[in-house]
């Protein structure tokens, strides 16, 4: 049970306290000589005990990334925290605190044991990040809600769990309760779950649970349906053309356009509308459609682009691989011949056959490079070239069928001018059959108010029109010109890698030799 | 001959007559001893063990022979320069026989002989071959096929007959062929001919695919090399090959001819007989001869065949009408071509035709003409010969004595039986380097039924390989090692089933100072193993049986990529350099990275006898990185590795010593096996399996002794009461009396007994149940729940076996008096006593 805080003075996790703790659980005898001369780097530590400390704090644990296992039982921890850098935690013992909330743990994906056994946690929370939990140990703690039970169902793999001492263990159906609903379980609280109990827990639960996988099922469904349409949509902003399949574009134009909602209702236009909205609709979808077909034009380019740059680099890295490795032979070959002979001459002659040798190699291998990088340089023009005429077919095509859109809207407007104008005379011939809507009536004044409202609506449109057209051009000129010049940023890097590799092997070779031989 | 050479003598008394009549006698005496070797081999014969149907000929079949003379006469009359017709041959008991007649269409139930191949071999194999005296001659008589089957001994002819039966049973479209061929041919001469186990077989090379050429592929370096110098050398290249082809074929040739066979007096005059199999059934594509002696199939434009006089089968006769100038080789085979080919019997034509069942309905009055036709021809009458049979015991000897013994062109092969030789061998094939067959260059051997999985042995250049099946302890394929020195450590290589090994070993090679083994697919990732040992030092140590092992120089292991690890931790090769106490380390390569790092220790001596207290020092390391800017390893992590790899030094050692053992092993048990050499049986064989055999010896027993004791069990009912009036031999009519009283009493007795004791027991159990019921009733209240249900279950059980004894006791009244009356009935009947009732 937790202790009182002023039994002993609470301390905190210090640099000193992290050494101690890593020199002591560290390697022993002559392997632990080797460390303390060298000292060990707090990221290579896999696993720490800090138990019996009195830590009322968890902190100045961020270097420890490789940590696996960590063991923090029996202290005075109040709050789970600090502890977002230990990716790979697998691990974690927690027990014997004074832990009231779990929290912060989102960042430890990775973990599969977790024991908070006594402490004084309510609720099961806020461990949804926790994919591979396998162990949970939560007993004499504080929980008392069965139905808390249910949020264990979300971790597949939890076979193990412990309860025992919560409050909840008193209620009569807490252990049939927790094996229905947890299926997957093999232990409860320390012990065999058999297959009695299991068969009593199911026909006992059996409709409930129904129940509740049926809209589990659901809820998976929907959000399976939601990623699909995500990524489709993903795929339809790279090729520029979403929602230009359905009737956004269209619906847009009239969303910021007050005017054209109010003409809208002038009788008689409603067929027109209709009529244009399809026609609309009908350019877009060409529109779409080519932009897919050009997308899918797009991407094998850049597939077939990308497999003959590996296999060029492959075949490369072939001839370098065996140039390498002939030198290698021979070097142990001579090796083994230096060792053996003690003449004078015949060593100076050797020493030199192979610093020979050695140049030889590097000519070889720079020359096999800088072949390499002539034929990337023009696959990759050829490239550039090709990819520059694909998207300019693109923006090309997109930008005719968006003037038919224009011509579209233009004679759309053309009409509604027309259709204006007549309803304008019935009204100031007071002729007018049908009673028009009050705001509607307002632009009905005379000709110069009603011809401007048609010409803003008119204006709106365009310009809605003018920013799609301008965001496919801008957006497929950016992507083309950062995609090239990535793929030449990725070659530079990859022949500097490649010269520095050379060259440094090389250094080792002639290194090699004068430490071995030389006196 | 002799006729008409005695009516000469008698109607020409003058001088001309005399000396025709003395040449004619020259003739006869150089005649006579061809002709006398045929007729005593029928004349002795014992025609009693032959059935009706050899010995005579039904009337249909006299008919039949008269329309064969008419046919032979017409044949003669028309062809004078023709040889005559194979026909009506003399049968075994000198009976003529129509050809067609002693085939006998025969499906026999063995898998093989479902096939052309397996009936062409086991004709070829199953009768011995005897050549035609003279060879320009026809036989003068052609035996049944049992007969012949039986004999194991025949002629072209009786070859070809039989065969052409099983052909026909199988469902081929098979005719005997009577001809000519060459000498090869018809005395069965293989010896220059390939063994068609060592033909070549055709592999279909596959062209390796060339990759498409891709629109990004890079171009390939500028050749810098002079165009018209690489032209002139492919040309100087290309004049040394045809030179060097037009020698070989120069010496091919050369050879050829010396190989040629000897040229033949009797070219073209030797008779033959095969059979030839037509496409269309069975799946056949298109026509070809089966030899019948060696079982080869032939396509008629085999310059083997010189011409056909005749075929049939057991439909029809038909004789060639082509010429055969040129061999069979533009021959056509459409026996309906009348301008081709003349048939015998009109009437069977109309069995090669199928006509639908339902145009013969549309056509009724067509259809009656066709019968009244049908009528009108002779129809070839039922087969006289026995049917055609073969034991499994006679199917499995296959050879006569299960051997045979064929040449071929410098090869010999062998056959036997299965289970005929103690070491199962059942084929052996001898390669010779020259046609006298004296050069002996390689010898395979195939086995069956080894015990120990053995299948081939393959003796070539001093090389001895043996195959294997899978099933053998260790899971051994093939084990290739020198004839001359077959004990450990010597040159070796063996395959292993790598799927069936714990280790994944596919592969162990070795010779004298070195080991190499190959894995596949193992957990650790390692693929080869080598070692490299050195040469045993001589001590002066007590004689062992086996001597030190031999010291471990080198141990080199490599591994594949495991891709869990990064490159750079992920080990590709390491060697253990044991004498000099050095350990090299190479990883795997990044993927972009054309170096790879490598890692050299040099170990302390004696290093893993101290275990973990190894001391460190900075110069036991010797490293290379490819990554010169990342950080270097830390001493701790490089001393635990070192710790780590003296470890994996050890077990590897271990590993190279076990394998080791295991060669020895394997070496003790193949010895053993070869001297044991066992043959399994398989449960199925039930004339070899003696375990099977006594098991079912056993059985038969049990059952025959179950028998006798139930002959026994029916016991007499009157013995006791005969036994109490002393076994007298004749009863008297009061004894009998008494004797009838007394059994029938008895039986009453008896039957009031068993009544009483199912009444007994009945009452027994009522009154328990009352008592419990009772007893019940009284604690009722203070009656725990399992108490209670034990007495709940105790009623039920009470009441059943209440209800069958009641069930019991009804049956029981109701058979009494039915026993009671018939034993009265038996007693009545019975011989003894019968006399007085």
């Amino acid at each position: 049970m937790s202790r009182l805080y002023d039994t002993v003075e609470p301390s905190v996790i210090d640099d000193e306290m992290l050494r101690k703790a890593v020199e002591e659980q560290g390697p022993k005898e002559e392997a632990g000589k080797i460390a303390k001369q060298e000292g060990v780097d707090y990221c290579d530590v896999l696993s720490l005990r800090l138990d019996f400390r009195n830590i009322l704090k968890v902190d100045n644990l961020w270097q420890f990334t490789k940590l696996t296992k960590l063991q923090m039982d029996n202290n005075i921890i109040e709050k789970i925290e600090g502890m977002d850098a230990l990716v790979n935690l697998r691990w974690l013992d927690m027990s014997f605190n004074n832990i009231e909330m779990i929290e912060g743990l989102d960042k430890l994906t990775k973990l599969e044991d977790l024991t908070l056994f006594n402490n004084r946690i309510t609720r099961l929370e806020n461990m949804d990040s926790l994919p591979n939990l396998h162990v949970l140990s939560v007993g004499n703690n504080k929980i008392d809600q069965l139905d808390n039970l249910i949020y264990l169902r979300r971790f597949p793999n939890l076979r193990t769990l412990n309860l025992t001492g919560n409050p909840v263990c008193d209620d009569q159906g807490y252990k049939l309760f927790a094996v229905a609903y947890l299926s997957h379980l093999v232990y409860l609280d320390f012990r065999l779950i058999d297959e009695d109990t299991r068969q009593k827990a199911h026909s006992l639960y059996e409709n409930k649970l129904g129940e509740l996988m049926h809209n589990e099922k659901q809820a998976e469904v929907a959000i399976e349906a939601e990623k699909k349409a995500a990524q489709e949509l993903l795929k339809h902003k790279d090729a520029y053309v979403e929602h230009l399949n359905s009737s956004v574009l269209f619906e847009s134009m009239y969303k910021e356009d007050p005017e054209g909602m109010k003409l809208a209702l002038l009788p008689g236009l409603q067929d027109m509308l209709k009529d244009f909205q399809d026609k609309f609709v009908e350019v877009c979808m060409k529109i779409f459609e080519f932009g897919m077909k050009e997308y899918e034009k797009r991407c094998k380019e850049m597939r077939e682009f990308n497999t003959c740059i590996q296999d060029a680099e492959a075949a490369n890295k072939k001839q370098a691989v065996t140039v390498i490795d002939a030198f290698e032979e021979y070097k142990k070959k001579l090796f083994t011949e230096l060792l053996v002979t003690s003449d004078a001459e015949v060593q100076e002659r050797k020493m030199n056959e192979y610093h020979e040798g050695v140049n030889e190699t590097w000519d070889k291998l720079m020359g096999l490079e800088m072949q390499l990088v002539d034929q990337l340089e023009e696959t990759i023009k050829d490239f550039e070239r090709n990819m520059t005429d694909l998207m300019s077919q693109l923006v090309e095509y997109i930008q005719g069928l968006i003037t038919q859109v224009r011509d579209l809207e233009n004679s759309h407007n053309e009409k509604l001018l027309e259709m204006c104008m007549t309803v304008l005379e019935k009204v100031v011939k007071n002729e007018m059959d049908e009673e028009l809507p009050d705001d509607l009536r307002m632009l009905f004044v005379d000709k110069d108010t009603i011809v401007n409202a048609i010409g803003a609506s008119h204006d709106v449109h365009l310009i809605k029109i003018d920013n799609r057209e301008d965001e496919i051009v801008t957006r497929s000129g950016a992507w083309l010109s950062g995609h090239m010049q990535k793929i030449h940023a990725d070659e530079c890097a990859r022949n500097r890698a490649r010269v520095v590799e050379i060259t440094n092997y090389i250094d080792h070779l002639r290194d090699e030799i004068d430490t071995q031989f030389m006196p | 001959m002799d006729i008409i050479i005695e009516d000469g003598q008698e109607e020409s008394p003058d001088a001309d007559v005399e000396d025709l009549k003395e040449e004619l006698e020259a003739i006869q005496i150089t005649a006579e001893p061809i002709i006398e070797p045929i007729i005593p081999t029928i004349t002795k014969e014992d025609f009693s063990e032959y059935p009706e149907s050899y010995k005579d000929n039904t009337n249909k079949e006299k008919l039949i022979l008269a329309y064969v003379e008419n046919y032979r006469r017409q044949y003669v009359h028309l062809f004078r320069d023709r040889k005559p017709l194979f026909l009506n041959p003399l049968n075994e008991c000198g009976i003529e026989k129509f050809v067609c007649t002693t085939l006998r269409p025969t499906l026999l139930s063995y898998k093989a002989l479902y096939h052309w191949q397996g009936c062409a071999e086991f004709v070829a194999d199953y009768l011995t071959m005897k050549q035609l005296e003279p060879p320009q001659e026809l036989p003068m008589c052609l035996f049944s096929p049992s007969t012949i089957l039986k004999r194991q001994l025949g002629n072209c002819f009786d070859f070809s007959n039989i065969l052409c039966s099983l052909l026909l049973g199988a469902g081929y479209d098979a005719y005997v062929v009577s001809g000519y061929a060459t000498k090869e041919i018809c005395l069965a001469d293989e010896s220059r001919q390939i063994c068609p186990l060592l033909q070549p077989k055709k592999e279909v090379v596959k062209e390796a695919e060339k990759p498409e050429p891709r629109k990004y592929t890079v171009k390939p370096p500028r050749d810098l090399r002079s165009k018209f110098i690489i032209k002139m050398e492919a040309r100087r290249k290309k004049e040394a090959e045809e030179e060097e082809k037009k020698k070989q074929q120069e010496d091919e040739e050369k050879i050829a001819e010396l190989e040629k066979p000897p040229p033949d007096a009797l070219y073209g005059l030797r008779i033959h007989a095969w059979v030839l199999v037509r496409g269309g059934k069975r799946e056949v594509p298109e026509d070809f001869f089966i030899e019948p002696f060696t079982g080869q199939s032939y396509p008629p434009s085999s310059t083997s065949f010189l011409g056909i006089e005749s075929v049939w089968n057991s439909i029809n006769y038909w004789a060639n009408m082509q010429n055969c100038a040129s061999g069979c080789k533009d021959m056509s085979f459409d026996l309906m071509d009348t301008e081709k080919w003349e048939y015998m019997l009109a009437g069977s034509d109309q069995s090669q035709i199928e006509i639908p069942d339902v145009e013969e309905e549309l056509y009724d009055l067509d259809d009656d003409e066709k019968e009244n036709d049908d009528e009108k021809h002779l129809d070839m009458p039922a087969t006289w010969v026995l049917p055609i049979c073969v034991t499994k015991n006679q199917y499995e000897m296959r050879c006569p004595q299960g051997k045979k013994t064929t040449l071929y062109k410098k090869a010999k092969l062998e056959k036997y039986a299965n289970y005929l030789l103690k070491d199962g061998l059942v084929t052996r094939l001898s390669v010779y380097d020259n046609n006298e067959l004296t050069d002996l260059k390689k010898v395979q051997e195939w086995f069956e039924n080894r015990e120990d999985k053995l299948t081939t042995r393959v003796h070539q250049d001093g090389l001895i390989t043996e195959d294997f099946v899978e099933g053998r302890p260790r899971s051994l394929q093939q084990h290739v090692y020198k004839a001359s020195n077959p004990g450990p450590e010597a040159e070796r290589t063996m395959t292993f089933f790598h799927k069936a090994r714990v280790n994944g070993l596919c592969k162990r090679e070795e010779t004298p100072t070195e080991m190499t083994e190959h894995f596949v697919n193992r957990d650790d990732f390692l693929y080869l193993r080598h070692v490299l040992f050195g040469k045993r030092q001589k001590k002066v140590a007590p004689a062992t049986a086996e001597g030190p092992p031999r010291p471990i120089l080198k141990i080199t292991e490599k591994f594949h990529r495991n891709d869990a690890l990064p490159a750079s931790k992920d080990v590709e090769e390491q060697i253990f350099i044991i004498h000099e106490d050095k350990i090299q380390i190479t990883y795997h390569r990044e993927d972009p990275n054309i170096t790879a790092s490598t890692r050299d220790f040099y170990k302390p001596p004696n290093a893993e006898e101290k275990g973990g207290s190894l001391q460190w020092s900075n110069d036991m390391t010797n490293t290379f990185q490819v990554n010169p800017h990342g950080s270097p390893a830390k001493n701790l992590a490089i001393y635990e590795n070192l710790l780590q790899l003296i470890q994996t030094e050890q077990k590897s050692i271990q590993a190279v010593r076990s394998s080791e053992e295991e060669v020895k092993d394997i070496l003790m048990d193949r010895q053993k096996e070869e001297l044991a050499s066992e043959l399994a049986i398989s449960v199925y064989d039930t004339e070899r399996n003696d375990k099977a055999k006594k098991h079912r010896k056993e059985l038969e027993r049990l059952a025959m002794e179950e028998k006798l004791r139930r002959q026994e069990m029916e016991m007499d009912y009157l013995a006791p009461f005969l036994a109490q009036i002393g076994n007298p031999d004749k009863i008297s009519k009061t004894q009998a009396f008494k004797l009838k009283e007394d059994c029938l009493a008895d039986l009453k007795q008896r039957l009031i007994d068993k009544a009483n004791l199912i009444q007994l027991r009945f009452e027994k159990e009522t009154s328990e149940l009352h008592k419990r019921q009772q007893d019940y009733q009284q604690k009722q209240v203070a009656m725990t729940k399992e108490d209670e249900e034990q007495y709940f279950n105790y009623c039920s059980e009470a009441m059943f076996r209440i209800h069958i004894l009641e069930l019991r006791l009804n049956r029981h009244k109701q058979m009494a008096p039915h026993k009671y009356m018939q034993l009265e009935q038996k007693l009545r009947q019975d011989p003894r006593l019968s006399v007085y009732f």
